[in-house]
């Protein structure tokens, strides 16, 4: 129905269009020129092709006003010469031309879109809030509101059960994970000890290097390979909760041989990302640990 | 014998008649050349050069004017047609002759 009446629409102003810029030709070409275009409107299939002809003929009027002004007694043979005149004495009546009158009016058309669009943009349309408040004394008594009469607070119903400090509460600690347990001392959360809750117990599961972490194998320094060495170097690496290392890896314990060494680092180096993050009740934390590289030449 | 250059053709034919050459009135003439006979309507004339209609409708007053064409109403009665009559152009021998020189200088000027 939508798409009917827009087609509906884009005939009738397609139509009015070629009427228009018919009556806007000198008088002997104005008959002609619309039934000429009606014609050639009727054989237009879409509507924007119809609108498209209607413009079209509209901008034509300029031209051929244009191309009257400067018809010459030559073409006096011609039925158009005899339209010349009015053609010309319109358009010499006015300052500027159509054609720049047209452009100009579609440029400050334009320019006012645009200048709408910016201003519009930046000011609030809605005002949530009156800007002024009128404030009414209303003197009336307003009627008593009968509210339940409140319940009595019964006291002597509350007690108050101290919990001595020599109670053994019961606490299932979590399966021991194959890590470190560490329990944090009484002390130092603060108290006294006679009052504290339960010694809270937290799992913390030292990482290491995890899947994808690369061998030993591949980082073997090609000059230790030639001179035969061997040996165990710690590496200590400080990782984040998502295994990526947050400072350079440090030798804890050489292999007694700085190539080797060198070695472990740079595989301890390229296996950021891949650490196994220490937990604390199953949540990765930041930490720091120390781990073996083995260089064996027999592997 | 140098063929006239590109630019020149906006000035030909001034010495009998005042025509206004340019690519535009080329592929006017062009759709027109291809059956001399043949009589073409503004739409007709708009599906073979796919000029806007307005650019094409001056183009074919201004040839019009100039001798090259003749037009007239097709001969039909638009209440039993259905439809309006159209104005069907048609070259004169006049406008077939200057046309076929235009195109002639033109193509000695591009291929020269």
């Amino acid at each position: 129905m939508t798409s009917e009446r827009v087609v509906e629409w884009t005939d009738r102003a397609a139509g009015c269009l070629v009427h228009y810029a018919a009556r806007r030709t000198p008088e002997p070409l104005s008959q002609r020129l619309e039934e000429e275009w009606l014609a050639d409107l009727a054989e237009r299939r879409s509507g924007l092709s119809r609108l498209r002809l209607g413009f079209g003929c509209y901008w034509a009027t300029y031209s051929i006003a244009r191309e009257q002004r400067v018809a010459t007694v030559a073409a006096a043979s011609s039925p158009l010469a005899n339209a010349s005149v009015a053609g010309i004495n319109r358009e010499n009546s006015t300052l500027f031309s159509r054609r720049t009158v047209t452009f100009l009016l579609v440029a400050s058309l334009h320019a006012a879109v645009l200048c709408g669009l910016a201003v519009g943009v930046s000011s609030k349309f809605v005002k949530l809030t009156p800007n002024q408040l009128e404030i009414h004394h209303i003197d009336q008594a307003l009627p008593p509101i009968d509210l339940p009469p409140l319940a009595k607070a019964d006291l002597n119903t509350i007690s108050i059960d101290p919990r001595k400090p020599d109670d053994k509460l019961t606490f299932e600690p979590d399966p021991p994970p194959p890590g470190d347990v560490k329990e944090m001392p009484r002390e130092a959360q603060g108290g006294t000890g006679t009052s504290l809750p339960p010694p809270v117990t937290i799992n913390r599961v030292q990482g290491g290097p995890g899947i994808g972490f690369p061998s030993a194998h591949d980082f073997y320094p090609p000059s230790a390979i030639r001179r035969g060495e061997q040996g165990i170097a710690t590496v200590s690496a400080c990782v984040d909760g998502n295994g990526r290392l947050t400072s350079d890896p440090t030798i804890v314990q050489s292999t007694g041989s700085s190539r080797l060494d060198e070695g472990a680092l740079t595989l301890a180096m390229a296996g950021s990302g891949h650490y196994r993050a220490t937990t604390e009740n199953g949540k990765p934390v930041n930490s720091c640990y120390a781990f073996r590289i083995r260089f064996d030449l027999k592997n | 014998m140098n063929a006239p250059p590109l630019c020149r053709l906006a000035t030909m034919g001034k010495e009998d008649r005042e025509v206004r050459m340019s690519l535009q009135t080329m592929k006017v003439l062009e759709a027109f050349l291809e059956n001399p006979t043949d009589q073409l309507s503004g739409a007709e004339v708009h599906q073979r050069c796919k000029l806007a209609s307005g650019t094409l409708y001056p183009i074919l007053l201004r040839l019009e004017a100039a001798g090259w064409f003749v037009s007239r109403w097709e001969s039909i009665n638009p209440s039993s047609a259905g439809r309006p009559r159209r104005r069907l152009y048609r070259l004169t021998p006049t406008g077939l002759k200057r046309a076929s020189e235009v195109f002639a200088s033109f193509n000695r000027g591009v291929l020269a």
